[in-house]
């Protein structure tokens, strides 16, 4: 069965793409909106939430930061997996769209 | 300038800042109540935020991130729970949320603050109740709560300013307890509230 995260919702799946070079917070949403090409565009309680709740399920972790006052985050294995699951996911539904639309 | 006010809705809080604001007075602290001080009248956008944190570090890291995209932290503390945003950067967003689910996630934390509260008065209540701290007996015998020796006794000028002077105690003496109850019930009745500001921000209204 699937695992019950999937599918990651569009912020998600940036934030991870964006966490595998590791990144403090508003670096993140800097990330976060070039990735999208300019379409996800986060506000700072919303980033703060999402890094809060991505933490608690383990996709991503603190790593060691030389800055005092912002922590740095990293994606970890489960996160990579994930991340990995779902890009498989989509791989398959533009495979199947594009037969059918062919 | 100092401002006693109390609000439930977060949203209304923030129109009424900025209203303030537009009238040239500049939140600075946020205590039990509001200091203003005098300052150009200015279209600011204030928000709110309503998080508590475990650890100094936290903190700073959340004031960091809202500095880094433009606001300034105002005023709230690592356990004050409201943290007060100012947009000093007029081309960067417009809100700290960019979704409903994350701006109606501020309510669901303020709900879960309040019944706390209510649920750690109640035990207490329970205990004073019990251990007979507080008694509920006397409503019945009103006279029980007054202890001035051969009160009852007096009649006239000399009764009524005993009586009088008796009274307050004998309130205090009676009805300490209400407090606990009225405290508990209004905490439920803010916990109720934001709540509902939860469910209605979720629905995007």
């Amino acid at each position: 069965m699937r695992d019950k995260n999937l599918p990651l919702t569009e912020t998600v799946y940036y934030i991870l793409l964006a966490l595998i070079e590791p990144a403090h917070g508003y670096l993140i949403m800097q990330k976060v909106e070039e990735l999208s090409g300019g379409q996800v565009r986060m506000a700072a309680g919303t980033l703060y939430g999402a890094v809060e709740n991505l933490m608690k399920l383990r996709f991503i972790q603190p790593v060691r930061s030389e800055d005092s006052r912002r922590k740095v985050y990293a994606i970890t294995e489960t996160g990579m997996e994930m991340l990995r699951l779902d890009f498989e996911r989509m791989n398959h539904m533009m495979q199947v769209t594009k037969e059918i639309l062919r | 300038m100092r401002k006693l006010k109390f609000f439930t809705d977060i949203d209304k809080e923030e129109i009424w800042l900025n209203e303030m604001a537009k009238q040239g007075y500049q939140l600075t602290r946020k205590l039990l109540g509001y200091q203003f001080q005098q300052a150009q009248p200015e279209n600011s956008v204030i928000k709110i935020d309503y998080r508590t944190f475990k650890r100094r570090e936290d903190f700073e890291d959340y004031c960091a991130l809202f500095e880094d995209s433009g606001w300034k932290h105002i005023t709230g503390t690592k356990s004050s729970g409201y943290q007060y945003f100012k947009n000093i950067n007029e081309n960067q967003n417009e809100d700290i949320f960019s979704d409903a689910d994350s701006k109606a996630g501020r309510y669901k934390r303020l709900s879960q603050m309040w019944i706390t509260m209510a649920t750690t008065f109640l035990p207490l209540f329970v205990v004073l109740m019990t251990t007979g701290s507080i008694k509920l007996s006397p409503i019945w015998n009103l006279k029980s709560l007054y202890y001035t020796p051969g009160l009852w006794e007096k009649t006239g000028a000399s009764f009524l300013s005993a009586f009088l002077f008796e009274t307050p105690f004998a309130i205090i003496r009676g009805f300490l307890w209400l407090f606990f109850p009225v405290l508990i019930v209004l905490y439920l009745i803010f916990a109720y509230r934001a709540n509902r500001q939860y469910q209605k921000t979720n629905e995007g209204k």
